[in-house]
């Protein structure tokens, strides 16, 4: 197996060739695998809020809309090219369940504005595991482009 | 000075949100002593302020499963509580109240949960009605929401919660020491920012 490069919270990070890239935990975040098969040039970004409201915006890879921008800006830079990249998403879970409602839905949020900014830069989504209860663990093989899924009380499930 | 992030605080500061951590873990654990039946003191309580994935190392890694109590606070303190429980404490509480133990939380019954989430629910209150009447402070709080799952995921409900604010996260809390015995449960509690000012005036260590 390839090598292992973690990807913390709002973090990213790229590999070429060869390379497992894994983000741990997701709850209501979301990972998302970019993936040029040309170049076999892979990228996940670990994401946590929908929308970079921040001034300065000193760190992009924590919201969906800057993070995706930034990160397909890194891959084009490396060569890829937008038509080629597509995307595989998995997490946007609601951890807690909640019948009062108080606790929003960050998760629900995240995933409409991860497909909302992948549709505006023109990025197919070619698969997704996202939504309901459950925290997943998201392992990308930027060799083969395939996304590997663990999660307590499921099996593994490959997109 | 109000501060814009947790990592503005000052010495004086912190020893004051570190007093209410001590009083309020403090009550809990004589709460938690009294359901169990059993002495239970806690551990030097902690204020911390760390960075996203520095939090995750410090609670036990990303993936480890645990079970998780949540309150949400409203009214004069906006925050979030949590209580984590790992297995050993759940066997802790279950071993008390029950007389009985299991090796996985999938082996959890319904009763068992309720347990555990009302043995959540009645630490978590303690501590705000210790801190609230500490600062003279109104405080309300949310029904209990119980899950279990990977301890990163559930660490991050707070974080998510404001993050928009801050890239740091501030937690107040302690383990719980039973029989000389270190019981791993975290209770830890995560207020926002104007909260966390508002406290911060009301208890004179700002002048903000």
């Amino acid at each position: 197996m390839a090598d292992k490069i973690t990807i913390g919270i709002a973090d990213m990070k790229m590999a070429k060739g060869e390379g497992m890239l894994v983000t741990y935990a997701l709850g209501s975040c979301i990972g998302i695998c970019l993936h040029d098969p040309a170049l076999r040039l892979g990228a996940l970004v670990h994401i946590m809020l929908p929308l970079n409201m921040e001034t300065g915006r000193k760190n992009p890879m924590k919201y969906a809309d800057t993070g995706i921008r930034e990160t397909l800006k890194q891959m084009e830079a490396k060569g890829a090219s937008r038509s080629r990249i597509t995307a595989k998403i998995a997490g946007g879970a609601m951890m807690f369940k909640d019948s009062s409602g108080s606790m929003g839905n960050i998760g629900q949020r995240n995933i409409d504005s991860v497909k909302l900014n992948l549709k505006k830069e023109g990025i197919r989504l070619l698969k997704e595991d996202v939504g309901g209860t459950v925290a997943r663990t998201l392992l990308f093989d930027v060799n083969t482009g395939l996304a590997c899924i663990r999660s307590y009380g499921r099996k593994e499930l490959i997109i | 000075m109000a501060i814009k992030n947790y990592d503005e605080l000052n010495s004086l500061e912190l020893d004051t949100l570190r007093e209410i951590g001590s009083v309020g873990t403090g009550n809990a654990a004589t709460a938690l002593s009294q359901m169990l039946g059993r002495t239970v003191r806690i551990t030097l309580p902690e204020v911390r302020i760390m960075g996203y994935n520095e939090a995750i190392e410090w609670i036990g890694g990303p993936e480890e499963i645990t079970a998780g109590v949540l309150v949400k606070l409203s009214g004069q303190i906006s925050g979030i509580m949590l209580s984590v429980q790992p297995l050993e404490f759940v066997n802790v509480v279950l071993g008390s109240m029950m007389g009985k133990t299991v090796g996985d939380y999938a082996q959890l019954t319904e009763m068992e949960h309720s347990a555990l989430v009302e043995v959540g629910n009645i630490m978590i209150s303690t501590f705000i009605n210790a801190l609230s009447g500490l600062a003279g402070m109104d405080v309300n709080l949310t029904v209990p929401a119980f899950t279990v799952d990977m301890q990163g995921a559930i660490l991050a409900v707070p974080m998510a919660e404001y993050g928009g604010q801050s890239d740091y996260i501030m937690t107040i809390g302690g383990n719980f020491v039973s029989e000389n015995k270190e019981v791993p449960c975290r209770l830890l509690m995560s207020p926002d920012l104007r909260s966390l000012n508002a406290l911060l005036r009301r208890l004179g260590v700002s002048d903000g």
